[in-house]
């Protein structure tokens, strides 16, 4: 396999979206690539750095309350 | 009291808030199932209108449509998936159909959240001079709100949200295969954002020195 072949997969793989072919295909890829192996944790580091530092906001207050009101008052 | 035979009534029968035990199954269920996910909705809309405003109306509306129309979500699949996908296109309908432009993005807002979130956590036990945990809430934020909207939505939809690529493509109405290669593509130029702002850091990001 082609390094830009692995880097397309890198980025299915860190969401565990591959098939097993291909999964098989990018981890022999990798035994054999110190670069690419690399690129893979980055794209890991990508993954949680999203997930961590973009934290969600709370819906607003009334916005629940009214929600819940609603799914109380109606039928 | 005359007594009831069982079962053939029990749909009519009223409950203390008015409703029948139809409704009230119905209720509850939708309680349980659809409620919980108020807070991914909100910052989805959130990040679709840009503006707190509109945000509330979009999930209030969602939620409304959701509750009318619950006897057609199918029970045993994903019903955040099915919320963000009414909600989806209920800011298709609003927002783009009637040409109708969002609110004012309200920037100081969002980027308040952001600083309010960043100094509650910013106490990680992170040691690492890694670059990426150099980066602050707010840079993360801004460098994936600076992606076209299709790269963005696909990375807040799989990396924020969890939702599988199969119900990705359900909801942006585009092919597994789009939604991959937008991944890719988007998680690509979020890269090289980030790594500018690592750069602004000091944080050498080439490899090997």
């Amino acid at each position: 396999m082609i390094c830009n072949k692995a880097k397309v997969l890198m980025s299915a793989a860190v969401d565990g979206e591959l098939t097993t072919r291909e999964e098989e295909e990018l981890s022999e890829h990798l035994s054999e690539c110190p670069q690419c192996r690399e690129e893979f944790q980055d794209a890991k580091n990508t993954k949680i750095i999203i997930q961590e530092r973009l934290v969600r906001v709370k819906a607003p207050k009334n916005l629940v309350d009214s929600i819940l009101k609603m799914t109380t008052a109606i039928p | 009291m005359r007594p009831k035979k069982s079962g053939t009534t029990t749909d009519m029968k009223q409950t203390q808030k008015g409703l029948t035990a139809q409704e009230e199954l119905k209720h509850q269920e939708f309680q349980q199932e659809a409620v919980p996910h108020i807070n991914s909705l909100y910052n989805y809309a959130l990040h679709l209108t840009m503006n707190p405003d509109d945000a509330e109306d979009l999930v209030q509306e969602t939620y409304l449509k959701a509750y009318k129309f619950f006897n057609s979500f199918e029970r045993g699949t994903n019903c955040k998936a099915w919320l963000f996908k009414i909600l989806k296109n209920n800011y298709i309908n609003k927002f783009r159909k009637n040409a109708r432009e969002p609110g004012k993005v309200d920037y100081d807002l969002i980027k308040d959240f952001y600083h309010t979130i960043k100094d509650v956590q910013s106490d990680t036990t992170e040691a690492e001079s890694d670059f990426f945990h150099s980066l602050l809430h707010e840079e993360v934020y801004q460098a994936l709100q600076s992606l076209p909207d299709e790269f963005r939505e696909v990375i807040q939809l799989c990396d924020m949200e969890g939702f599988t690529y199969e119900e990705i493509a359900n909801m942006v109405e585009s092919p597994i295969g789009t939604v991959r290669s937008r991944l890719y593509r988007g998680r690509k130029l979020l890269r090289a954002k980030l790594e500018d702002y690592a750069k602004k850091h000091g944080f050498n990001t080439d490899n090997g020195d």
